[in-house]
């Protein structure tokens, strides 16, 4: 999804705009389900069956996680970081439950490709929505160049808030791929690290902007 | 956070009647809610100062989020527009800078991403005492504000009383200081209120409240008129913490000049300073047929926090206010 | 392993040792054998290098697995219900709500015996396990509790008053330590050229460990359990685990695979993990119970704040000669901790008494550097006052009062890279520079047991009960193996985390890698000697003569690879131990901090602008985490110089910021340029810790540096742009 520069003339003034993905959810779910359409219609229709819960209350949701179908039971109040870390099976941890009000950006994920807090997403609203977590971005043996990088610069000690930064930073990269430092402070003051990694951080989100260039020439 | 339903209408009539055919709540912070970026709401959720019975998600409804006109039209922004959007749309940036000041001012791109303009006016006070379910303060139906004699040094020094809450809201100074309406959707149709109307003091309104909305009302769009002052606007937001805050003073001003730099309209408006996006037409009424110069300035900062009553450990905003007031106006008059 | 011994000596050394939070150096008696050593820190071929952290892979993929990750199948949901007062008595509790609910599964009343009084907001009162953590949730909001509301004192300020409401029924205040001769203080006070009497306070901050306290127990019943706990000490937990499952502690295992931070809170199972482990043998089913960030900050501990009076006179020549000191440490209903003043300046003459004053707030706990940052900060801020005072610069002052010429070394090294000549002589100008020093301890204990195997397949295994707490440990514990093996960090894979794998301290007081790492070390070296008596006969040369390096074992011409010389093990390869040893291991460091920051002195704003730290750390193990360590000490130290602080409600008695919104931690946007310094011409071939220092001597040169740059001198944590208008408006109402 990297069409939000193309410039799809849909209103007078918002050429920027990004275009939205529909998900037909859980009922109509078949292999295809993402379909681009145009903003105005470009709502993320929750089928009406989807929700209607079952009398304990809960209802079975289908998640686009890390380019796998994902099903499970949850209730409404069920945030999509709550939904990755325990009802999936197996769960999807990268993203981490540290203050659960969207101040500290442990759980960022990436829904349709721009960074979220998935402490502040309810699961049944991502329905549909393409979600990405550091898992996602690369795997031990095949890092992307924000995760090499930040192995290699020591951007993580502990490493609890390393997959929000590194997914806050991958998404800076995609949409922003030359960042000046100030840029890097501003698509991660999000984040916050207890153990101070900042300023490797930082150098690690430069290094794989100069990686990435290498790569495309 | 407490249960509740999820509901997802497509039509604004059928969002209205999902949150006026709720069942019946005895506490006005268990009314059902609109839910769009969900950004602040579900804050208030998790810690139980609000626990809505039902949720109506506005995001299935169409036609909510979208940005039409121009600086020679006016702007008309759909309630689920979203603060990333703002803070990028070039024309926004170009015509309504103070608009883009204010969008990219607010919390971290993640909230911007899903926070929506809607919402960001919206949005529930930061007083700590409020958003601790531990305390039941005035604004949860007790009886004081604990703020007025405790730990008060974020709280208001204007319009305060007897609550002393902040408007948390960047946006809404700019908007209400562009001459901004807001579109509310409600059983009986719709109606256009200007949003200096909008905000109302606790003194005023229901203390439970800082807006006119009801509990069955949507607001479907945010109307900026084209003026002669919007080009040349600026927003100012002074943070405590420079990473990821909320204000602790900020400004919304926006001035029309002569050619020969005098000025012709001001606007100014304080934001984080009072229970409502705080306009100062006093201030506003000094700078007009006059050049912006160091001794108007201290004039115009005197004159706007004239009234500030500050409580025992806020008293700081004054000056901090002041200083933000002369660097916007400077500013802004400095521009092409 | 036959090796020749020399003759077995004794020697005598001091090692350090954390009670309550406070480090004490302890002298106990070794033995002074051969055996391995470290050689001269510049002749490594791993160690004092720039080594990528070997635990990177998998944590910035987002699958190393935390205690908060596990997910166990059949798990329950844990709970805590925690009092909203700070003090009340507990009437009654009724679950018979909760107990009737679907999902619900255990529920523990710890006011169940009646006369159950709750003493500070977030104190536990109950528990609950359920099939969901939404359903935990509800369960615990349908616990009903009446309280009887007590009197309760959450300032120090009030709590010392004598008709204050007592914490403890012996009262409020506890002396502990009282020193020096105040009547000879007060009459060489008399005497100075200047003096300065002035009161410094800092709040009570939070460890704010991205991962929360919690554990996973493990427990359907049976006879052994698996404890998942996010703990600094994997040894820590087993005991009272055991006590509360009903287990022989030899049952019961702990895993700390990787760790999200610590920072002196998480040692020993705490309540949350008591209750975890009550409601597993309640339900006979493995229960997480990870606090959320809201208990995190009202019952997982604290650092204490610290209130501290003091008179002090120097001389005109800039000698400190006497120092008067009233300091109270606010540990809640803990002791707390505090560093005796004058700290590491010396003072002709000095009285002080220390005193803890006890509030109705959870007991604090031993936070990075317990007491140092707090003791940094009062006589730093007080040192400088002096300075300005005797019109002197603020570094050639403290020069003149310390004896320890490290000290100078250090800062003039220090004072040359942030460029101290450029420091604005007359405060006011809206940019300054301030300085500041600590001291630690970190040296090691004979605790840890390191096994290193070598397998016929030429792979190297070495394994170890510690835990890795982001500091890493794993790193460096490869590569003392690999070093000493000749080999890659890459071909040593180390098993660390588990009870199961051989004894090993807790990390308190920079005391890891002091103590692991001559054991790791001893046992890499066992394993080498018993390698070289079976491949010296293959070359045809004697054991002593094999070299190890670059992946081959060889001797004079001859070489095996190493492959081809593990091929000639036995089956079973090699297993050596190792033990501490003393003379791998020292301890006591130094450390100056420089800060450089700008002030708004219209908003008061404090932008930092560069910090200089410079540490001596022995030998270091690798460079690129101990520089990673100083730049996170500088970080946390500015976070609290500027932002942190617990803010409690007298009135009310409950905090009012437990949150992360509220209690703010620094961001991407308050960090200035960084530059951390191992001062390499510390001699010592011996490891000590350096987790802790770094965070000791920050804040103090922030605060110094704000004065200078604007001249307010905030003597209250944090620095806030309002404390800093308030001091500018008073310069002006003076001017």
């Amino acid at each position: 999804m990297t069409d939000r520069r193309r410039g799809e003339k849909t209103d007078a003034v918002d050429p920027g705009r990004r275009r939205f993905l529909k998900g037909v959810g859980l009922a109509g779910a078949s292999a295809a389900i993402i379909d681009l359409i145009e903003p105005e219609m470009a709502r993320a229709e929750t089928p009406k069956d989807s929700v209607q819960p079952s009398p304990d209350g809960t209802l079975e949701i289908t998640l686009l996680v890390n380019g796998q179908r994902r099903t499970a039971r949850v209730e409404p109040r069920t945030t999509l970081l709550t939904a990755l870390r325990e009802y999936l099976d197996p769960p999807v941890t990268g993203p981490k439950l540290v203050c659960d009000m969207g101040t500290c950006g442990a759980c960022t994920v990436l829904l349709d490709d721009a960074p979220a807090y998935a402490c502040l997403v309810l699961a049944v609203d991502a329905i549909g929505k393409k979600i990405t977590t550091a898992e996602g971005l690369g795997t031990p043996d095949r890092m992307n160049p924000v995760q090499r990088a930040f192995v290699e610069k020591d951007a993580l000690m502990c490493g609890f808030c390393t997959p929000g930064f590194v997914t806050a930073i991958s998404a800076l990269l995609r949409k922003n791929p030359r960042p000046t430092l100030e840029e890097i402070r501003e698509a991660c003051q999000g984040n916050f690290c207890r153990c101070g990694t900042y300023p490797r951080v930082f150098e690690a989100a430069l290094m794989a902007s100069a990686a990435s260039d290498r790569a495309e020439e | 956070m407490k249960r509740f339903e999820w509901t997802a209408p497509t039509s604004v009539a059928e969002a209205v009647e999902l949150l006026r055919s709720a069942p019946s709540f005895a506490d006005p912070d268990e009314a059902p809610r609109p839910f769009a970026g969900g950004q602040d709401l579900l804050t208030t959720m998790k810690e139980y100062i609000l626990r809505p019975s039902r949720l109506v998600n506005l995001k299935a409804i169409r036609g909510l989020d979208r940005i039409q006109g121009d600086g020679k039209r006016g702007l008309r922004l759909g309630a689920l527009v979203t603060l990333a959007r703002i803070e990028e749309n070039p024309i926004i940036k170009r015509d309504f800078p103070a608009l883009s000041d204010a969008a990219r001012s607010v919390a971290s791109p993640q909230i911007r991403h899903l926070g929506t303009i809607g919402g960001n006016l919206c949005q529930r006070p930061r007083c700590w005492y409020y958003r601790l379910e531990e305390v039941v303060c005035l604004k949860k139906g007790g009886t004081q504000c604990y703020a007025a004699s405790g730990e008060n040094k974020y709280n208001a020094i204007l319009g305060g009383g007897p609550s002393y809450i902040v408007h948390p809201s960047d946006l809404a100074p700019v908007l209400v200081a562009l001459g901004a309406s807001v579109a509310i959707a409600g059983p009986e149709g719709e109606r256009v209120v200007p949003l200096e109307k909008f905000f109302t003091l606790p003194s005023e309104g229901s203390i439970r409240r800082e807006n006119i909305l009801r509990h069955d009302e949507i607001i479907t769009e945010i109307q900026v008129p084209a003026s002669r002052f919007a080009a040349r606007s600026i927003y100012l937001k002074f943070k405590e913490r420079a990473s990821f805050d909320f204000a602790l003073a900020s400004v919304a001003a926006a001035l029309e000049l002569d050619r020969d730099r005098t000025v012709r309209q001001a606007r100014l408006v304080l934001g984080g300073v009072a229970p409502i996006p705080w306009r100062v037409p006093k201030a506003e009424a000094l700078l007009v047929g006059k050049r912006i110069a160091p001794d108007l300035l201290n004039q115009v900062a005197e004159a706007a926090l004239e009234g500030a009553r500050p409580l025992a450990h806020n008293g700081y905003k004054v000056p901090l206010t002041q200083a933000l007031i002369r660097r916007a106006l400077t500013q802004l008059a400095a521009r092409a | 392993m036959i090796q020749q011994q020399p003759a077995k000596k004794k020697r005598k050394v001091l090692v350090p040792r954390v009670e309550n939070g406070i480090e004490r150096m302890v002298e106990i008696e070794v033995e002074d054998e051969g055996g391995p050593s470290w050689g001269p820190n510049n002749a490594h071929k791993l160690l004092n290098h720039h080594l990528v952290r070997v635990d990177g892979p998998v944590k910035v993929t987002g699958i190393a697995a935390y205690t908060y990750d596990r997910h166990l199948p059949g798990m329950l949901y844990g709970r805590i219900l925690r009092s909203p007062h700070a003090h009340a008595r507990v009437v009654r509790v009724d679950t018979s709500q909760a107990q009737r609910m679907p999902g619900v599964r255990a529920i523990v009343n710890l006011a169940e015996r009646g006369n159950y009084v709750v003493r500070f907001m977030g104190d536990p009162v109950a528990a609950v396990a359920a099939t969901t953590p939404e359903i935990a949730e509800d369960a615990i909001r349908a616990i009903k509790v009446e309280y009887e509301e007590l009197p309760h004192v959450v300032r120090a300020d009030e709590a010392i008053k004598p008709d204050a409401p007592k914490v403890f029924p012996e009262g409020n205040l506890e002396e502990k330590e009282r020193r020096g001769d105040l009547a000879k203080v007060e009459a060489e006070l008399a005497r100075c050229d200047v003096i300065v009497e002035a009161e410094y306070r800092t709040p009570t901050h939070h460890h704010a460990c991205l991962e929360t306290h919690g554990h996973v127990v493990d427990y359907r019943g049976g006879d052994r359990a698996v404890i998942y706990a996010s703990t600094q000490g994997t040894f820590t937990i087993l005991s009272d685990a055991a006590k509360e499952l009903g287990l022989p502690q030899s049952a019961v295992v702990s895993i700390v695979e990787h760790m999200g931070g610590g920072f002196g809170s998480k040692f020993g199972i705490g309540i949350e993990g008591k209750l975890a482990c009550q409601l597993a043998k309640q339900a006979r089913a493995p229960v997480k119970l990870m606090l959320t960030r809201k208990d995190e900050f009202l019952l997982a501990g604290n650092g204490p704040g610290s209130w501290q009076r003091f008179k002090a006179g120097a001389t005109r020549d800039g000698t400190l000669v006497a120092l008067r000191a009233t300091q109270y440490q606010m540990g809640g209903l803990g002791d707390g901790s505090l560093a005796g003043q004058p700290y590491i300046y010396t003072a002709r003459h000095f009285y002080r008494e220390r005193i803890a004053v006890h509030t109705h707030e959870d007991a604090a706990r031993a936070m990075r550097a317990p007491g140092h940052p707090q003791a940094s900060f009062a006589i730093e801020s007080l040192m400088d006052e002096l300075a300005y005072k005797l019109g002197m610069d603020p570094l050639e002052f403290r020069k003149k009062n310390l004896r320890d010429p490290v000290y100078h070394r250090q800062l003039d090294r220090g004072a040359r890279e942030i460029g101290w000549q450029r420091r604005p002589k007359e405060p006011g100008t809206g940019r300054g520079m301030g300085c500041a020093v600590g001291t630690w301890g970190g040296g090691g204990a004979p605790q840890c047991k390191v096994t290193v195997q070598i397998a016929r397949d030429g792979t190297v295994g070495v394994a170890v009960g510690t835990q890795d707490i982001g500091t890493g440990t794993r790193t460096f514990t490869r590569a003392i193996v690999a070093e000493e093996l000749g080999l890659n960090i890459r071909d040593v894979v180390e098993r660390i985390g588990d009870s199961r794998l051989g004894a090993a301290n807790a990390s308190g007081g920079s005391t890891t890698a002091a103590s692991l790492a001559p054991a790791v070390k001893d046992a890499a070296y066992n394993a080498r000697m018993q390698m070289a008596q079976v491949i010296a006969p293959l070359l045809g040369a004697k054991p002593e003569e094999l070299q190890f390096a670059d992946g081959k074992v060889s001797s004079g011409g001859k070489s095996l690879t190493w492959r081809q010389a593990c091929a000639a093990l036995p089956l079973a390869g090699i297993t050596a131990q190792g033990e501490w040893k003393a003379n791998l291991a020292a301890s006591g460091v130094h450390g100056v901090c420089f800060a450089e920051v700008e002030v708004d002195m219209e908003t008061g704003h404090v932008r930092p602008i560069k910090m200089v730290h410079v540490q001596d750390v022995g030998l270091p193990l690798n460079r690129l985490a101990i520089e990673s360590q100083l730049i996170g000490g500088m970080i946390q130290s500015l976070s609290m110089a500027l932002l942190e602080g617990r803010v409690m409600d007298a009135r009310l008695g409950v905090q009012l910021n437990p949150h992360f919104g509220d209690y703010k931690l620094a961001g991407t946007f308050e960090i200035p340029e960084m530059i951390p310094i191992i001062d390499d011409e510390d001699p010592r071939q011996a490891v000590i810790g350096v987790g802790e220092p770094a965070h000791i001597p920050g804040g103090s040169a922030i605060a110094n540096a704000v004065f200078n740059a604007c001249g307010v001198r905030v003597r209250e944590l944090p620095i806030t742009p309002d404390k800093i208008l308030q001091g500018l408006a008073e310069q002006r109402r003076r001017a």
